[in-house]
Order: structure tokens, then C-alpha cells, then sequence
């Protein structure tokens, strides 16, 4: 347990009684980009939501860096893990840098080192900060707010990344882009990645390992390769999505 | 231009002009309305917009009603200004009023003080000019009432506004706007009387000046004599002993043309002078503003009560009609 | 006597009256939103205070003025004649817009942005400050916006509880049926009116994100 930076064990959840998720055991190494692929509802978010103490599981744990999520203290722990979403959720009131600059803020780093740092990110995610830094979000494209978006998640540089379909609104070849980009970006940075998506090419594209989450469980678990020659009837079914 | 209808307002909450305005533009419409559909039995009783007067205007339509004659009811119709032009077009046969009101502010005549100089010009420049009649006063007289809260008045052991001018230098007065502007108001009481108050007065609703007093928030204001609230509040009306408000006594006011074809009409309101004295009228506005009764049930107790006393002096009287129609 | 004469020959009465006004409406609006705004953000966060508080500013809003003031003269502290009822009715009247635009500001944030926000690991008191608060500050400033105009309209019945402003001209108009005084307090209300909408209009703007 001591080297998987995220871990389900035994891990359920319900809400109002109705059964949602698990029972899932699933260890993610440090450095690993695991992806989450499933229809709409089967559970997908919901497990990162668990992994962030967003949601309690009602049974079982989540360890994410050795500790259960129950043991954390929220704030704590979503400060320790950069969080992507659909439609990005930036902050449409504040700036570029201001947004980036966000959780540094939170932790407040000195105004210096924030713009340094805000400065470095926007140049890795290849938005010049001059252009850039002063704009609010509604004036950017939307490729260029994922870039954003990605930039902020990894501001005060957290060993996890979480990524909910953050590509699922832009042109095919602006996601092509930015898929082949956030690969490198997570590979050199030596994240652990749990990335959510419905779309299979994505999956293969980014996943060091693929898993298959159907009606609240992992039907598949396995490297693209092996996903691209599973018998596995629900594997075969969403490769004649490729 | 302080208007013609305007210096005889009488008194805030139940002025009759104030509501006026917002119905002018509706005056040519009921005007134009018509006498259509008014069989010959029929009368229209108006009233004015607050407590006494659609009051009185119901125990006017329930006399006649027991003098045999319908009734069409036009109670709160609108201010002073509206119930008078509908008498004029012959809109409304009658509806109660104040001589003094007319006095001042229909007929815009300097202020007279003596109550049967007062009643008996309005009704002679009424009949000449739009052939209406007043008829016999109802017996009260509606004018302005200083008032002070009972305790104080029996502590200082004063009853009229000459032995309140010595306590007045201690007292908070707070007053309408009304009495504040007109000419029978606030400058004229302070130099007939010679008070001196220590400080402005509070200038304020008149309604709420009843809460003031009784709250102690100010300690004498000038009501309308006539007020249910001055038995519920108990609170004294201080006399007027030097007979410096003008008088507002109400009478009905009626078409001659009607008093001519249907003379009864004449004996049912005669019948009904002098029989609402200002303790009564207090007890019946009360009766309706403080205890929320019917105006309906209240106007027919009146009456019935009315009758009872009203039987035994036909006999000495011979003349009015009261008795006759209610076997 | 025309308005317009009026108003030339008591110019520095209407002057002294319309400063009254502008000091009732001012400083009621202004407790109004002392008031009010933490209301609203309390209601955002317990579905339970939300029903009773927005009940509340919702009766206070049907009392008619008169017997508001009625109940408010036998009132320790609050109470009495003259300008500090006239202040706490106005204040009253006042809360339900704001109350109402603050809650509803900060639940209209989009839901996307509150759970990026919270999932970047932000603290309720952070949440609200830097996120719920700014964003919803055109909404709560449209209330504030309504509440001052309405405001205006009302501070005219300041003057039945004998705490002045531009409504002594109306009620001494009206007792007198003098259109020019009544106008004398109502012209220079209206005018007020616009230009405070106005006025909050260009700030409203100024303050929202969405115009820079």
C-alpha cells in the first residue's frame, strides 16, 4: 500500500440509498497515468470525487499518499492534488495569472514567487505570459482555457493530477494537441494522472493503463495494448467506437 | 391658487378632497354614466370615502329604505369634490355633508364661527344656485378637537383649551399637516388662545398622531371631534371655549327636484335631525374603526334603536315620519 | 401659483428637503445592506434560515407604511416620532430585494466553478471571499439598485412620522390640494430616483467582471 500514491480498497458508495459505486479495489502507482474510460454515469466522477474528499466512500477506503481520505483534512488534500474539469470551472472574474496563480495564493506564497511560478506555468503550457496573463477567461479560446486550466491544476506542483473529460469541449484537432501535449507535460513532471473520459482514441492515447467502469465497477484493467486485444465483450463493444 | 377645494379639506384622514384626486379622471365617465335604469322609487345615496361619512350615507339609505323607497348605494364614492358634482348632474338625490366644508371649500366663503349663520347660508346659496337643499343637521358637530390623554386631564383638572394654555409650555404637540396649513388651523389656535408650546410641533399623519398622544410621544394634537379613537384611547377633548374652530355640522344634502315629486323623502330625513349627537357619532365610528363591526349591522341598530325612542316622541312631535312606516 | 414658481421662490426649502431625503434613503439603504447581505449569504448556506428569513422581509414588505409606523411609536429604542422610525421602516422595506438578490447571486454561481473551486481545495470562508461573493456582486448590486429607487418612493411617507425629506411638500400638497406643492415634493423625488438608478447602473457595470 505504501508505494500505490492513490488506492480503493473495498471501496463503496450510495447516495440516497442507491448504490453508485464498487465494491472497487484498485491501486494506482506514483508516476502512472491511469484512465477512467465509461459511458456517461457509470461512475467515472464519482471515483475522482472520491479521491479528493469530495465525496465519502460509505464503504471501504480511498488512500491517496498512504492516508485515508476520512483521516485528511480536506482542504489539506485537495491543495496536495490539481483537479481539471469539464468546462474547466475557471474562475470567469479573474485573470489568467490570477486564476493560475490561485492556489499558490491559497497557500499564500509571496506575491513574487507566485508570478514567477505563474510565469513558468503558462510557458509550459505554451500561452506567453504577455499575451496572456492579463485576459479573463471569457476571452480566450477554448483549447487556450484547458491550457489554463491544466496550468492552475499543477500551480503549486501536487504529485497528483485529476483530470475530469478536460478536452471534451474543444475542436478534434485542438484535443489531438493538447492530448499529445498533457502526455509529455505529465510524463516529464512525474505525475500520477487519473484521467476521465468517455472517448476511447483518448484513452489509448494517454493511458498508461486503461479501466473499463461500468455500472459502478472496473470491468477491464489493463494496458492500451491489451485493451486493444481483450476478448472481453464490453472491451470489443467500445473499440467499434475507435 | 391655495385652492378653492382646498382650505375646507376637511382634516387629513378623512379629508374630503384628498382621495378626490386620484378619481378625477373618472369624474367625466360617472357623470356620463347616466340616469339610466332608475325607476321612479329609486334614490341614489353617495357617500364620501372614510368611516362617518359612508356611515352616515348607510343609515340615510336604510331610512329611506324603511320609508318604502329603493335604494341604489354609491357609499364611498370619492372625496368632497366627486359627491358634489354628481349631486349637481343629478347623479346622486343625497349624500352627507358638512357645512362648514361647504362653507369653505365648495363655496369658498370667509370663515364664519356661528354654527345657524353658517347652515343657513350654505343652504340658501345651494338651493339658488344648483337647486339642492340641506335638511335638518343630523346634530353633531365634526370640527377639529384638541385632545390631551384622560390622565393628564384630570391631573391638571382641565377641560377646555383656556385652562390648558398655562400646562402648555411643557407639552410636545404634534399635529396633521392639514392643521398645520389651513387657516382654521395651528397660527390662528396659538393667537386666539395664546398658547406657547416649548418646541415645533411634531408634523405627522394625523392617524398616527392618536398613537403619539397615546403612547406619549406628544402630548396634545388635534383630531377630529368626532373619532372613535378619542373613546378607545381615552383620551378628553378639550372645549373650545372661545368658539375659535368654525362649525362642520353634517346634514344631508338632497335634490329639491326629489323633495318635490317625493315629499316623503323630505319627512324621512327630517326625521333623522338632531338624533346623532357627537357622543354617538364617536360610539359608531368607534363601533365600525376600533371594534371592525359591520357598517351595515351598525347603521340598522342605530335605527332600530331610534325607533324605540323615536315612537314615543312622534306623538308630541305629529309630523315626522319615522313611526308610521315601520309598522 | 405654477410649480415651477414654486419650487424658484422655496428653492431653499426644496434644497434642504431633497439633502433629507437623500440622508434617509442613504443611510437606511445603507444599514439595509449591513443587514441584508449577511442575511443572503446566510440563507445560501442553511436551507433551513432560508424559508423563515425570506418570509419575514416578505411581510414586511406588505405592512402599508402608516401602520408600520403605527406599530413602531410605542417601540423602545427603534421607535418614537420622527426620523429614526422613519429610518428603521425604510430599512424594512428595503431588505427583501437585497436579501433575495444576495441569495440568489451566489446560487446562481455556476456549479462548475464552485467544484473547481472546492476541488482546488478551497475553505467555505475562501469559497465565499474570493469566488461566490465576486461573482455575484451584479446581482446583489441590481438589488441594492432597487432597493435605493424603491427606497426613494417611500422616504416621501418619512414625513407622516415627522422625519422630513421631499415628502412634507406631498403631504402639505395634498392637505392643501395645492398641485404645485405636491409637485414640489414629487418632481424633485422622481428626479432622484433616476438619477440614483442611474448612478448604480454606471457602478453595476463598472463592478462586473463580465464588462471587462
Amino acid at each position: 500500500m505504501a508505494q500505490a500514491a492513490i488506492a480503493f480498497t473495498g471501496t463503496r458508495f450510495a447516495h440516497d440509498g442507491r448504490h453508485i459505486l464498487g465494491p472497487l479495489d484498485l491501486m494506482i502507482p506514483p508516476g502512472e497515468t491511469l484512465v477512467l474510460l465509461g459511458k456517461s454515469g457509470s461512475g467515472k466522477t464519482t471515483m475522482l470525487r472520491l479521491i479528493n474528499a469530495l465525496l465519502i466512500p460509505t464503504g471501504g477506503e480511498v488512500f491517496v499518499l498512504g492516508r485515508s481520505t476520512r483521516d485528511w483534512d480536506p482542504v489539506r488534500l485537495r491543495r496536495s492534488i490539481g483537479y481539471v474539469i469539464q468546462e474547466v470551472g475557471l474562475l470567469p472574474h479573474l485573470s489568467v495569472a490570477r486564476n493560475v496563480g490561485l492556489v499558490p495564493a491559497l497557500e499564500r506564497w509571496s506575491a513574487d514567487r507566485i508570478e514567477r511560478r505563474v510565469a513558468e506555468l503558462l510557458d509550459l503550457v505554451g500561452l506567453p505570459v504577455r499575451d496572456f496573463a492579463a485576459r479573463l477567461p471569457h476571452k480566450l479560446s477554448g483549447g487556450q482555457r484547458q491550457r489554463v486550466g491544466v496550468a492552475r491544476a499543477l500551480a503549486a506542483d501536487p504529485p497528483i493530477l485529476l483530470c475530469d473529460e478536460p478536452f471534451g469541449a474543444v475542436d478534434p484537432v485542438t484535443r489531438a494537441e493538447l492530448q499529445r501535449e498533457f502526455r509529455d507535460l505529465a510524463k516529464r513532471l512525474r505525475k500520477t494522472v487519473v484521467f476521465v473520459t468517455h472517448d476511447v482514441r483518448e484513452a489509448l492515447v494517454l493511458g498508461d493503463r486503461v479501466a473499463l467502469i461500468e455500472a459502478g465497477l472496473v470491468s477491464f484493467l489493463g494496458s492500451p495494448n491489451d485493451f486493444r486485444h481483450s476478448d472481453d465483450p464490453a472491451v470489443a463493444a467500445f473499440r467499434t467506437l475507435l | 391658487m391655495r385652492g378653492r377645494w382646498g382650505s375646507g379639506g376637511k382634516r387629513g384622514r378623512r379629508s374630503p378632497t384628498r382621495l378626490a384626486l386620484p378619481h378625477l379622471p373618472l369624474l367625466p365617465l360617472l357623470l356620463a354614466a347616466g340616469a339610466c335604469g332608475r325607476g321612479d322609487d329609486t334614490l341614489t345615496v353617495a357617500s364620501k370615502n372614510f368611516t362617518e361619512s359612508v356611515l352616515l350615507g348607510e343609515i340615510v339609505a336604510q331610512q329611506l329604505e324603511r320609508h318604502g323607497f329603493h335604494v341604489d348605494r354609491r357609499l364611498n364614492l370619492g372625496g368632497t369634490f366627486i359627491c358634489h358634482e354628481a349631486m349637481k348632474a343629478g347623479q346622486v338625490d343625497v349624500y352627507v355633508e358638512y357645512t362648514g366644508t361647504a362653507h369653505s371649500a365648495i363655496l369658498g366663503l370667509p370663515t364664519v364661527r356661528d354654527p345657524a349663520r353658517v347652515r343657513q347660508e350654505v343652504d340658501s346659496i345651494y338651493r339658488e344656485r344648483w337647486g339642492l337643499v340641506w335638511t335638518a343637521p343630523l346634530g353633531f358637530n365634526n370640527t377639529f378637537a384638541m385632545l390631551v390623554r384622560r390622565e393628564d386631564a384630570r391631573r391638571l383638572g382641565i377641560s377646555t383649551l383656556s385652562g390648558a394654555v398655562p400646562h402648555a409650555s411643557d407639552w410636545r404637540p404634534g399635529f396633521g399637516y392639514e392643521f398645520m396649513q389651513r387657516e382654521d388651523g395651528y397660527r390662528g389656535l396659538v393667537d386666539t388662545y395664546g398658547f406657547s408650546f416649548p418646541m415645533q410641533p411634531a408634523v405627522m399623519d394625523l392617524g398616527l398622531t392618536y398613537r403619539a398622544l397615546a403612547e406619549g410621544q406628544v402630548d396634545i394634537i388635534a383630531g377630529n371631534s368626532t373619532d372613535g379613537q378619542i373613546q378607545a384611547l381615552e383620551l378628553v377633548h378639550l372645549r373650545d371655549d372661545k368658539e375659535y374652530f368654525p362649525p362642520y355640522e353634517a346634514a344631508p344634502v338632497v335634490r329639491s327636484q326629489v323633495l318635490t315629486a317625493r315629499p316623503q323623502v323630505g319627512a324621512a330625513l327630517a326625521a333623522l335631525g338632531g338624533t346623532i349627537d357627537q357622543e354617538t357619532m364617536r360610539r359608531l365610528n368607534r363601533l365600525v374603526d376600533v371594534d371592525r363591526r359591520d357598517v351595515k349591522e351598525v347603521a340598522r341598530e342605530f335605527l332600530d334603536g331610534l325607533g324605540h325612542r323615536g315612537r314615543g316622541e312622534e306623538e308630541e312631535m305629529g309630523e315626522v315620519g319615522e313611526g308610521r312606516v315601520r309598522r | 401659483m405654477s410649480f415651477f414658481e414654486f419650487v424658484l421662490q422655496n428653492r431653499g426649502d426644496v434644497w434642504f428637503r431633497t439633502v433629507e431625503h437623500l440622508v434617509l434613503v442613504g443611510i437606511s439603504t445603507g444599514a439595509a445592506i449591513a443587514i441584508g447581505v449577511p442575511l443572503g449569504i446566510g440563507i445560501s448556506r442553511s436551507a433551513r434560515l432560508r424559508a423563515p428569513v425570506l418570509g419575514v422581509a416578505n411581510v414586511f414588505q406588505t405592512i402599508p407604511s402608516l401602520a408600520l409606523f403605527g406599530f413602531l411609536i410605542p417601540v423602545p429604542f427603534v421607535g418614537g416620532i420622527g426620523a429614526r422610525t422613519a429610518i428603521v421602516a425604510l430599512v424594512l422595506y428595503a431588505l427583501l430585494p437585497i436579501i433575495r438578490n444576495t441569495y440568489a447571486g451566489i446560487v446562481g454561481v455556476d456549479p462548475a466553478v464552485r467544484e473547481a473551486a472546492r476541488g482546488m481545495g478551497m475553505t467555505d470562508a475562501e469559497l465565499l471571499r474570493l469566488v461566490e461573493l465576486p461573482l455575484a456582486v451584479p446581482v446583489m448590486l441590481a438589488g441594492i439598485r432597487v432597493a435605493t429607487v424603491i427606497g426613494v418612493g417611500i422616504a416621501t411617507i418619512a414625513a407622516a412620522i415627522g422625519a422630513g425629506g421631499l415628502g412634507v411638500f406631498i403631504f402639505q400638497g395634498v392637505a392643501l390640494v395645492d398641485h404645485a406643492v405636491i409637485l414640489a415634493g414629487a418632481v424633485p423625488a422622481a428626479l432622484l430616483a433616476l438619477m440614483l438608478d442611474g448612478g448604480l447602473h454606471l457602478v453595476e457595470r463598472k463592478l462586473d467582471w463580465r464588462a471587462r
